[in-house]
């Protein structure tokens, strides 16, 4: 039972072009997590917003966790989709982080212990122990962003979408969030990284879709991904590093560190 | 939501084409003439004259739009309203079932709504066929500081701005489960995380901008030389003078006696 | 003789009200025409090393300043930064709030800059043209600025800074807010303009990126210079692998036991993977 599911969508902006060509969008989610990529403009960021109802589509279905969005408001998804937008001040308002971490769940109508928990454990995975009484706004924009996530994540909901979450981050940053990623992949819950960063896709997401021009160009295992060459020179991808130096090598293709570790060993054996 | 707030219509007629002070003072000046014009048939014609340069400034559909949107229903007020209730009534015209009209009431009602008619004429004739930055060019280009032009051509900007930005939010405080819609305590308690990151991310990027201004040399006491140039002649020149002069004109005649 | 386009000398740093410093004794000298790369971890003072060299800080930001910075020459204390704006400019990271917001045509924001500068109006249209088609945005000359992608927005910025002519270019981290396409077309512009001798001082987290494009690299921790130098050495630096990190292909030199040192571009890693000691 796929976790997200969206079958002939089709959606247009007021005066602006169909962003999902005909037949309309189709695709689905299971648990794990899944990298979405393309190019500024192929529509991953209306796919996001179509999956919790922030804009609906003119036909077609969506499904999230079982839900038909059309039926249920913006606010009621929040149940079950935790979304970290790219510009945290849109949502940052409370004077403290552990306050505005805490606003998810509350508003979401938790028990005080769920409440408890969920922040808790959110501080920790997002390395903002020890800033629990900071101003978010005294904190710097990637720090801000961390907030906004640990807000969706106090919530500890089913599906979670992270909109360009390494945009500005340092590489300790990056390394924490693919390990929160690969977390919430292990415990069950359906992720979806919407990006531009293919190295982070390689090492931290199992999947991949591709959109270009409103059309999934691939959608699979990532260590495919960046086989069809023109495919992803099309989508106006670029492979992650780790892949051009194995093509350079003449390596069986990897798309993480440890991929061409070992691909290296065995070239070499 | 595309570009800054502006009601410009494209076009070449010579209203578009005249200076943006020229526009300007004769559009205060008519609107001034209008409400010190004594009586309706002053009034009336006046409105002609405007008529005939929207005709001629090719915007005749759009001001009929507004016309029917502002003055129709502020017209059938007045008359209603000042029909019947005016202290100065005395000659009954028609009744409505109890409610009695009469002459002195519909005639005040009438003066009013021409005057208004003319206050709107005149405004929208010159929003339709002046930009926006052209009124702020135009003065920086007779020596109204930089800022004070800065601060009048950003004003346009700042709402469709301030608007998207507050559609983001929205947004984004949703997503996190926020109900905006519904009762009014519901809508009470989205009001601080709905304002709040208006504030602060408005705040911020009024600061950003006006680091962004300084990198640029905003501010420099340099002659500031504009890219556009508007056509002026001695005839324009003399219309500003006769029509400014006009309204002290008209206010003297009407303490002399003008009726 | 190569002019010295930016000194940092014994330069330290706190903001208004702030505890600690953000930057602390900093001496660097960055000579006309060398493309430097400036990067390391959250709050290494990367930011405020570009807000000083613009004069932001202390001008606009208040805040105590120890040491001296001068660019061509001339110490930031004593020249305002709208001064110094016809020959540093400063691109920001968020291409919205950097626009003017008073102007409703592509064309007419990018002459901005050299209008507040008192250039004659033929002098000004030549910029704006140049300009914009440095940057590759002549298409888009009549549209309103508020109707923009964010990557057209970036290279909109970066048109009205170079409409200027700045001999120093600081940019702190202008492509983050791109993709691929729109961050390669910012990286030629830059390229052209280094190889017309103008200074570039970037802010990059993308490592692999730094590594390719800029010649000397200056990595900050802690509002302190780690190392400073080719990319080659400051990768290869202990202390900088510990706490900003290294390019991947260093990693996986690394990782493979490649004898240093270790490569850091995809061409050098090629070879130092093909080579028989391997």
């Amino acid at each position: 039972m796929p976790e997200i599911l969206l079958q002939d969508v089709r959606f247009a902006y007021p005066g602006g072009v169909e962003v999902y060509p005909e037949p309309g969008l189709s695709l689905s989610m299971g648990e794990g997590v899944t990298a979405l990529v393309g190019e500024n403009g192929a529509g991953k960021t209306t796919l996001t917003k179509l999956m919790i109802g922030l804009l609906r589509p003119r036909s077609g279905v969506v499904e999230v966790g079982g839900l038909d969005v059309g039926t249920v408001t913006v606010a009621a998804m929040a149940q079950t989709v935790g979304y970290s937008f790219q510009n945290p001040d849109d949502q940052l308002f409370e004077r403290t982080v552990k306050a505005e971490v805490a606003f998810g769940p509350r508003v979401l109508k938790k028990r005080s212990e769920e409440i408890e928990r969920g922040v808790a454990w959110a501080l920790r995975a997002c390395g903002l122990e020890g800033k629990e009484d900071v101003h978010p706004h005294d904190l710097g924009l990637s720090e801000r962003k961390w907030v906004a996530i640990a807000s969706a994540l106090a919530g500890e909901p089913r599906v979670m979408v992270l909109d360009e979450p390494t945009l500005g981050q340092d590489y300790p940053s990056r390394q924490r969030l693919a390990r929160l990623v690969e977390q919430l992949g292990l415990e069950g819950r359906t992720v979806l990284v919407v990006t531009h960063d293919m190295d982070f896709v390689g090492e931290a997401c199992p999947t991949t879709v591709v959109l270009s021009h409103g059309t999934v160009m691939y959608a699979g295992p990532t260590s495919g991904a960046f086989e069809d060459r023109s495919m992803v020179k099309e989508a106006g991808l670029e492979p992650p590093h780790v892949t051009a130096l194995g093509r350079s090598l003449g390596l069986a293709e990897s798309v993480n560190e440890a991929g061409f570790l070992d691909a290296w060993k065995v070239q070499r054996s | 939501m595309a570009g800054g707030l502006s009601l410009y219509a494209e076009g070449t007629s010579l209203l578009h084409r005249a200076h943006p002070l020229t526009k300007g003072v004769v559009t205060l000046s008519a609107v001034a003439l209008a409400f010190i014009a004594p009586s309706i048939g002053w009034v009336a014609a006046l409105g002609i004259i405007l008529l005939v340069l929207v005709a001629l400034a090719g915007v005749l559909r759009r001001l009929l739009a507004v016309a029917l949107a502002i003055l129709l229903p502020i017209t059938l007020l007045l008359l209603a309203v000042q029909g019947f209730a005016n202290p100065n009534n005395r000659t009954v015209v028609f009744a409505l079932g109890p409610i009695v009209y009469y002459r002195e009431g519909l005639a005040i009602a009438a003066l009013a709504a021409v005057r208004i008619a003319c206050l709107v004429g005149a405004t929208f004739l010159f929003s339709f066929t002046t930009r926006p930055a052209d009124l702020s060019e135009a003065l920086m280009q007779r020596g109204l500081s930089p800022r004070m032009g800065y601060v009048l051509q950003s004003a346009l900007q700042i709402i469709p701005q301030t608007l998207d930005m507050a559609g983001r939010i929205q947004d984004a405080q949703r997503a996190r489960g926020l109900e905006t819609e519904g009762s009014l305590p519901r809508r009470a308690r989205a009001y601080l995380p709905l304002m709040l990151p208006l504030v602060l991310s408005s705040l911020v990027a009024t600061q950003e901008r006006a680091m962004a201004l300084e990198v640029r040399g905003f501010g420099l006491r340099v002659k500031r030389i504009s890219r556009y140039e508007f056509v002026d002649s001695a005839a324009q020149r003399i219309l500003r003078w006769v029509m400014a002069l006009a309204v002290p004109g008209a206010i003297a005649a009407r303490i002399a006696g003008w009726r | 003789m190569s002019e010295l386009a930016l000194v940092f000398d014994g330069v330290s740093y706190a903001y208004e009200e702030a505890p600690r410093e953000a930057v602390s004794d900093i001496s660097l000298s960055i000579s006309s025409g060398e493309w430097i790369g400036v990067t390391g971890p959250t709050n290494a003072g990367k930011s405020t090393l570009c807000l000083l060299a613009m004069g932001l800080a202390p001008h606009f930001f208040g805040g105590r300043l120890k040491g001296s910075v001068l660019a061509f020459g001339r110490d930031s204390r004593t020249v305002p930064v709208i001064e110094r704006s016809s020959e540093v400019g400063l691109l920001f990271q968020n291409p919205f709030t950097q626009i003017s917001g008073a102007r409703e045509r592509v064309d007419d924001e990018v002459a901005f800059g050299p209008e507040c500068h008192g250039l004659s109006r033929p002098e000004v249209d030549m910029r704006v043209e140049e300009a914009m088609r440095q940057v590759g945005i002549t298409h888009l000359a009549s549209r309103h600025p508020l109707d923009l992608s964010g990557g057209q927005l970036q290279r909109l910025a970066l048109a009205a800074l170079l409409a200027m002519q700045p001999k120093l270019l600081l940019l702190d981290e202008p492509t983050s807010q791109l993709d691929p396409a729109g961050t390669a077309a910012i990286f030629e512009v830059l390229a052209g303009l280094h190889a017309r001798g103008v200074t570039i001082v970037m802010v990059e987290h993308r490592l692999e990126t730094l590594c390719e494009l800029c010649p000397r690299i200056v990595a900050m921790v802690a509002g302190r210079v780690l190392a400073d130098g080719p990319p080659d050495d400051v990768f290869n630096h202990a202390a900088v692998q510990d706490r900003v990190g290294l390019p991947v292909f260093t990693r996986l030199a690394r990782d493979a036991d490649l004898p240093g040192p270790w490569p850091v571009r995809l061409a050098d890693s090629t070879a130092a993977f093909e080579s028989p000691i391997a």
